[in-house]
């Protein structure tokens, strides 16, 4: 690789921070995936439990969800022609979600604090089902194409509702629901515990239907990927994540049967990562699919080896904190402790 | 109503709206921060039982405070994209970076520790707690640096040029030590101290004036008032220069704030407008009430400095200049306000000891009365000091460089519309709501408690996941039941 190529340099650093928000996007979706699951789950429940699911997600929520204000901010740094015509593109997913997580985020304090527990858990859970359900249509609609013209959004701001991305909703619901309830199983015991068991076999087919979907479909939508797909030796790599993801949810449905406590939620992550893995490396190098490139989309080389060094050293750092606070938290949630004072 | 149809205005008033909103919570956030960590290192380091009470109390206003400043700045980063596509990806360069070193700094940071210091009282020990809460103040602080620093840059545009329609950036230090930068931050960040001591002087003064837990609000009311008399006239000083500063940077913006229409001549002094009414159609003031040679006065210290009117700019340069001139009048009176209490508090303090005795502080009604006015004040005073700080800028979005018409997404009105009513109809009941758990928060008082371990108790780490802290009887927690008895209703 020539790097004195100021373009070769341009792309290395481009890919680099395509590779670095993928590995943001990750942790995201696992992290807040479960505590937006969690929610999503409490809508079925009562109070009582509520405030468990609820208590177990109390010192934790706010971090998990930071990881998408990383995103946010390092996509705008690294990618601005992405960030601007992205979110202009999924305008009313991205307000929807913006407001979920208000709906979701207020009420953790205001539940302990309030007497109509009722209502505030309840817009917990309808918050965290509508954050769940924004994220499902706005990766449709990612998915599905923005269309990006001169620099700017040339689409509809319809564009987001199809049936694909109705198909991915219910993907990303069922699989949030999923990380909620192997999360669940690992901070819950007895009956609550045995619920989440249950349910997960359930989920965990939902989960592999929407996926078989989103990898038939993409090809069949477009032929480039069909052709970069199918050609050899291309094909073998990409065999090997829909193999890993779908060995991992064999082993996600023995692990719920031997009602295992850690592994099922070891499993979801990573049918979630190896899920991922399998759509970067389908759209490299789009960031916006079928429109927009990384190279396109990136800011000077300049800025990108600026955020590089600011952002790329505290990756560890950050991860660092995150473990800690895990560690400080773990163990079961007791239903008779006060979360706050 | 025609700006209803009007996507451009829709998208500012939206802008203006999520941010106004949002800057009710962080400077308390970022102020009462500090101040935690201050309590609670005199409890670690003094253990004194009144300091874990005063740290415990304190931090439930935080608490409220915290979940609705985090959940109200999400979008406002996000509205970069969503609203503003064309400058995000112009000034994405600079913006977003800064941004992302915001995220990944700062609010990782703090969000990293928060939980542990607000929920992990029996999970560590006292130093790793007291580590914790530090880092939630660094973390916050940060992030109001790495905030100033963006805004900053587009006041005072420096270190970049524009290269295709992007801004591409020639300076990094340049561009991030811009030149409204020292006073962006520092009139901010004093903002944030300043309000948290209003806050913690206001509600200790609510309980002292109802004569309920004297015993604990009043060193809380003398330490804020002491800390206020330092800080609320340092914060007109730094005021006072960022306004000059705008001389120089911001000229446009400095005559909009001050009504100034015409450049003084050579060897006559600019007069200051206290009051006016401004007419931009005719660039005139209809009236105003005026003191000679003051403008002159304020800004260049000499009586006849020259001072750039606005007609000096075209009128479509020209900021709006209703908004600036009597947003910035109504936070100077503010701030003056607020020094002004402290000052005199503090006398009392100092000369009326009898007066601010414990037993008679209580029957100071005026006195008290005014720190709880002082409280919507400050906040007053940092909304109205955002909108002169803004709508000063206009009509740029990066000053002088690109305007708000050319970075703005060209959404449907109705669509922005529906985004605008959604935030305004969330957070009227979000807004409501903290205010009614924070009113009842203050009208429950703090509580007594034990403190889960001794401060001294090197690295104790409970072991069991919920120990109970009641239980021992300790020499700290006789002394709280006294306290607690004494500050009884």
């Amino acid at each position: 690789m020539e790097l004195s190529n100021p373009q070769q340099l341009h792309h290395v650093l481009a890919t680099v921070w395509f590779l670095i928000i993928g590995l943001f996007m990750v942790f995201y979706v696992v992290l807040d995936g479960f505590d937006l699951g969690v929610g999503v789950l409490s809508l079925f429940a009562g109070e009582r439990r509520r405030s468990v699911m609820m208590a177990s997600l109390g010192s934790i929520w706010d971090a998990n969800e930071t990881w998408l204000v990383v995103i946010g901010g390092t996509l705008f740094g690294a990618f601005p022609l992405a960030y601007g015509t992205v979110l202009h593109g999924l305008y009313i997913p991205i307000i929807l979600m913006l407001l979920g997580f208000m709906l979701r985020g207020v009420s953790f304090e205001f539940h302990e604090l309030s007497q109509r527990k009722a209502f505030w858990g309840a817009m917990f859970g309808v918050g965290s089902l509508l954050a769940a359900v924004a994220q499902g249509f706005a990766l449709g609609g990612l998915l599905a194409g923005v269309k990006v013209s001169a620099g700017v959004f040339s689409g509809s701001i319809w564009d987001f509702v199809s049936p694909f991305s109705l198909i991915v909703v219910l993907g990303v619901v069922a699989g949030y629901s999923m990380l909620g309830s192997t999360y669940l199983i690992i901070k819950t015991q007895d009956e609550m515990q045995t619920g989440c068991y249950r349910r997960g076999r359930l989920l965990a087919w939902i989960m592999l239907g929407v996926g078989a979907v989103v990898t038939l479909w993409t090809p069949l939508q477009y032929p480039a990927i069909f052709a970069r797909w199918l050609t050899t030796p291309n094909v073998y790599f990409f065999a090997v994540l829909p193999a890993l993801a779908g060995l991992s949810f064999v082993m996600l449905l023995r692990a719920l049967k031997r009602r295992a406590e850690v592994a099922p939620f070891v499993w979801t992550m990573l049918i979630f990562l190896f899920s991922f893995a399998g759509l970067a490396a389908t759209w490299y190098p789009y960031i916006v699919p079928g429109s927009v490139t990384i190279d396109q989309a990136a800011s000077d080389s300049s800025t990108l080896v600026f955020m590089l060094i600011g952002i790329g050293m505290l990756i560890p750092v950050m991860i660092t904190y995150n473990v800690y606070q895990y560690i400080v938290f773990r163990g079961k949630v007791d239903a008779h402790a006060e979360h706050a004072y | 109503m025609d700006w209803l149809q009007h996507p451009e205005l829709l998208a500012r008033a939206q802008f203006g709206f999520i941010a106004m909103f949002h800057i009710l919570w962080p400077p308390l956030t970022i102020g009462l921060a500090l101040i935690l960590f201050g309590l609670e290192a005199a409890w670690v380091r003094t253990g004194q039982v009144v300091y874990y009470h005063q740290t415990r109390f304190w931090t439930k206003l935080f608490l409220i405070n915290f979940g609705v400043g985090v959940i109200s700045g999400i979008p406002m980063e996000f509205s970069f994209g969503t609203n503003w596509g064309p400058f995000s990806t112009s000034a994405g360069d600079f913006m977003g970076n800064i941004l992302g070193f915001e995220t990944a700094m700062a609010f990782m940071l703090e969000a990293g520790f928060l939980g542990i210091m607000l929920f992990g009282w029996n999970r560590v020990g006292p130093k790793m707690h007291l580590f914790s809460t530090g880092m939630v103040a660094f973390g916050s602080t940060l992030s109001a640096f790495w905030i100033m620093v963006a805004n900053s840059w587009m006041q005072t545009p420096a270190g970049v040029k524009l290269v295709n329609g992007r801004f591409a950036i020639t300076d990094w230090l340049a561009a991030v030590f811009n030149p409204d930068l020292p006073y962006g931050f520092g009139h901010m960040f004093t903002a944030a101290i300043e309000l948290s001591l209003v806050v913690m002087a206001g509600v200790s003064a609510y309980y002292l004036l109802n004569r309920r837990h004297v015993e604990f609000f009043r060193p809380a009311f003398k330490w804020a008032v002491v800390a206020l008399f330092i800080v609320a006239p340092l914060q007109i000083f730094i005021g006072d220069s960022a306004g000059s500063a705008l001389a120089d940077t911001q000229p446009a913006k400095l005559a909009a704030i001050e009504a100034h229409w015409h450049t003084n001549k050579p060897g006559e002094g600019a007069p200051w407008a206290l009051l006016a009414v401004p007419n931009q159609a005719e660039q005139k003031n209809d009236w105003a009430l005026e003191i000679p040679d003051g403008l002159s006065l304020i800004v260049t210290k000499t009586l006849t400095g020259q001072v750039v009117g606005l007609t000096h700019f075209k009128p479509a340069d020209q900021p709006p200049v209703w908004i600036p001139f009597y947003a910035f009048r109504v936070m100077v009176a503010a701030g003056v306000f607020v020094a002004f209490m402290a000052i005199w508090t503090l006398w009392m303090l100092w000369r009326r000891r009898d007066r601010m005795s414990a037993a008679r502080i209580g029957s100071n009604k005026w006195l008290l009365r005014g720190w709880l006015l002082a409280i919507p004040a400050v906040y007053a005073a940092v909304e109205a000091g955002w909108m002169t700080r803004e709508v000063g800028r206009q009509p740029w979005i990066v000053y002088g460089m690109m305007r708000t018409s050319e970075g703005v997404s060209h959404l449907p009105a109705g669509t922005v519309l529906w985004s605008l009513s959604m935030y305004a109809l969330f957070y009227a009941v979000i807004g409501i709501a903290a205010l009614v758990f924070a009113s009842r928060t203050i009208r429950k008082g703090p509580s007594f408690d034990a403190p889960p371990h001794p401060p001294t108790l090197r690295g104790s780490r409970a072991t069991a996941p919920y120990p109970t802290a009641h239980a021992a009887q300790s020499p700290a927690l006789a002394g709280s039941a006294k306290l607690a008895v004494e500050g009884g209703q």
